[in-house]
């Protein structure tokens, strides 16, 4: 049961993107067309867990016995590029198609904050392995649900006439903005 | 000037208002629109900020010939880890209060695309005093939009700037404006705000340049600019 | 080959030197942090029971649990942190209490995630106040939209309800356990 809210808390009350701010610049660039965002929100869903899984055993089997906590940042990092570098040749070896739907998202995923924030959080909120675990596919299915709500409405807002100065950016973060509200609404709705 | 002053003048420059990372480039948007509940955390947020720009900026310059293109991005973002530790672990030290209020977000600063991005596009390029110019003057354009966004979102949402009450008793705080929603509205609202301005700025420039030739030339006025 | 090496020297050299400057700086850091930390605890311990001059902690439970004495060193009380959750996320607060466990002095929350305006409302003096003097037996109580009539009853905040209610549940889960633990005889 508790497992089943950090995961809702995680997607839903405390959305990364809508209510953390992590993850922004994908969010902003790669919205304009659910084809492209959807993939993208699942690519970044599996590089979240495998970091969960990778960062928790670093951060519990060697900086905490060796005291060195202060490297957690230098080595969350290289786990996180090492991680998705890995997860690019994989994917190439096992599945063509996928890394053609995938592949150019996966360098991107690197300086994305959410996978980072995730390896932190984790640490800040004292979570289990399992925990851990269940925040990070939590997160990841928030942030696919944001990104894939946000290009669908982009992709009407084409058709909008939105004036000049507005176009790109600055509606985006408006339409966001309305997204977060309405994402207010889940705020107590459970309690983590 | 010289030109090779101007030249120098316009690596520091550029980053202030022509590249301005957050308005412009829209990059490093995590920490802009996260902490900027009050003008102060913004100020902060963008000095940590280009603390670790500048001095990544320097080394990675420094070092640029001896790493090999394979392990670059790496390298970078280990240089760039460390320099954010440091910023941590004085701030934790020095700033308690500072640091408990920006949370989490100072380890991010790791991943904010506009460092990163300023080693790939310039300091791997470019000569440690121009990389540090470059650095500082995206620090600077960092700075001015964090606490311009600030300001505004503490004005509305707590009546004050910088912890000084500028708006009367009277006035009703707009809570949106320190909920994560008015985050994103507020930038947005800026962004095209300025945006317009420029537009309007190069209609009237435009208008100008017709008026002294037509009916010479017929010159179809350019639909807005690409941000 | 050659490429290779060079990959695996540069990365090695640049991680040992960031490495060593980080154990440099950080053993310099760790104590300050260290200090602040403790600084940030006291505060809170004298925030909740302005009486008091001294504090011990008590090492008979697991959890962090002080005893506030006078100039005379008298206990006159206790002061403990203790953390549940809020309407958006955890709240960790410090209760203080007199010696009997009968009385709550004053509380003062410590971290909290409430929404802004409305939750944040329990950090600030009329929901705040009203647990200065507040008694225990048998438990906290809340009303809600009229004011208490019973000495251990707080009114809720019009508007943050469940943070309200939040803060009550806090300070009554850590008085249920420091009761068992210090009636078991931990503690004189």
């Amino acid at each position: 049961m508790e497992l089943i809210l950090i995961f809702v808390s995680a997607a839903l009350v405390n959305n990364f993107v809508l209510a953390y701010f992590l993850g922004i610049c994908p969010f902003i660039g790669v919205s304009n067309k659910l084809s492209s965002a959807f993939p993208m929100g699942l690519a970044t869903t599996f590089v979240m867990v495998l970091t969960a899984i990778v960062t928790w055993l670093i951060y519990h089997l060697v900086l905490v016995p060796y005291n060195v906590e202060y490297l957690q940042y230098v080595s969350f990092i290289l786990v996180v590029a090492s991680l998705v570098q890995f997860v690019e040749m994989v994917i190439k070896k096992v599945s063509q198609p996928l890394y053609r739907a995938l592949g150019i998202f996966l360098p991107l995923i690197t300086t994305n904050c959410a996978i980072l924030g995730l390896a932190l959080f984790i640490v800040l909120k004292e979570y289990s392995f399992v925990e851990g675990i269940f925040y990070g596919v939590g997160a990841g299915a928030g942030f696919t649900l944001a990104i894939s709500l946000m290009a669908g409405i982009r992709e009407e807002l084409e058709l909008a006439d939105v004036p000049a100065a507005f176009r790109g950016a600055p509606i985006t973060l408006i339409v966001a903005g309305l997204l977060a509200l309405a994402f207010m609404g889940f705020a107590g709705m459970i309690t983590v | 000037m010289s030109k090779k002053q101007v030249s120098l003048f316009n690596d520091y420059t550029k980053g202030v208002w022509d590249q301005n990372p957050v308005f412009k480039q829209v990059l490093g948007m995590c920490p802009a629109l996260a902490v900027t509940v009050s003008a102060m955390n913004g100020i902060a947020m963008a000095l940590a900020t280009t603390f670790v720009l500048v001095f990544s900026s320097f080394i990675i310059s420094l070092i640029r010939k001896l790493i090999p293109s394979q392990v670059r991005i790496a390298s970078y973002i280990v240089v760039i880890a460390t320099f954010v530790t440091i910023v941590d672990l004085v701030m934790r030290a020095q700033f308690p209060e500072l640091s408990k209020e920006l949370g989490p977000y100072i380890p991010l600063i790791v991943v904010n695309c506009l460092i990163l991005g300023r080693q790939e596009a310039f300091s791997s390029k470019n000569n440690p005093f121009r990389s540090v110019l470059d650095a500082l003057g995206m620090g600077t354009g960092f700075l001015i939009a964090l606490a311009s966004l600030g300001a505004i979102r503490e004005l509305f949402g707590s009546r004050s700037i910088l912890g000084v009450q500028l708006l009367p008793d009277a006035f009703e705080p707009w809570l949106i404006m320190i909920l994560p929603a008015g985050a994103f509205l507020t930038l947005g609202l800026m962004m095209g705000g300025l945006n317009a301005m420029i537009l309007r700025r190069k209609r009237r420039e435009e208008a100008d340049i017709l008026s002294k030739h037509i009916p010479k030339t017929y010159v179809a006025a350019s639909e807005g600019q690409e941000v | 080959m050659k490429t290779i090496i060079a990959m695996l020297v540069t990365l090695t050299i640049i991680g040992v030197v960031s490495g060593g400057g980080l154990a440099m700086i950080s053993g310099w850091a760790a104590p300050l942090i260290a200090a602040n930390k403790k600084a940030a605890t006291e505060r809170a311990i004298f925030l909740v029971q302005p009486e008091a001059k001294q504090y011990e902690a008590v090492a008979e439970v697991p959890y962090e649990l002080y005893r506030v004495l006078d100039e005379g060193g008298q206990p006159t009380g206790y002061s403990f942190p203790w953390e549940g959750n809020g309407f958006q996320g955890n709240i960790r607060m410090m209760i203080g209490l007199t010696p009997d466990l009968a009385t709550i002095t004053a509380i003062e929350v410590l971290e909290q995630v409430e929404t802004p305006g409305l939750g944040t409302m329990i950090l600030e003096d009329p929901f705040r106040g009203q647990f200065n003097g507040l008694k225990t037996e048998p438990q906290v109580d809340w009303v809600k939209g009229a004011p208490p009539t019973k000495e251990n009853e707080v009114q809720t905040i019009t508007g943050a309800t469940i943070s309200s209610k939040a803060i009550v549940d806090i300070v009554n889960d850590g008085l249920a356990r420091l009761r068992t633990d210090l009636a078991q005889g931990g503690d004189k």
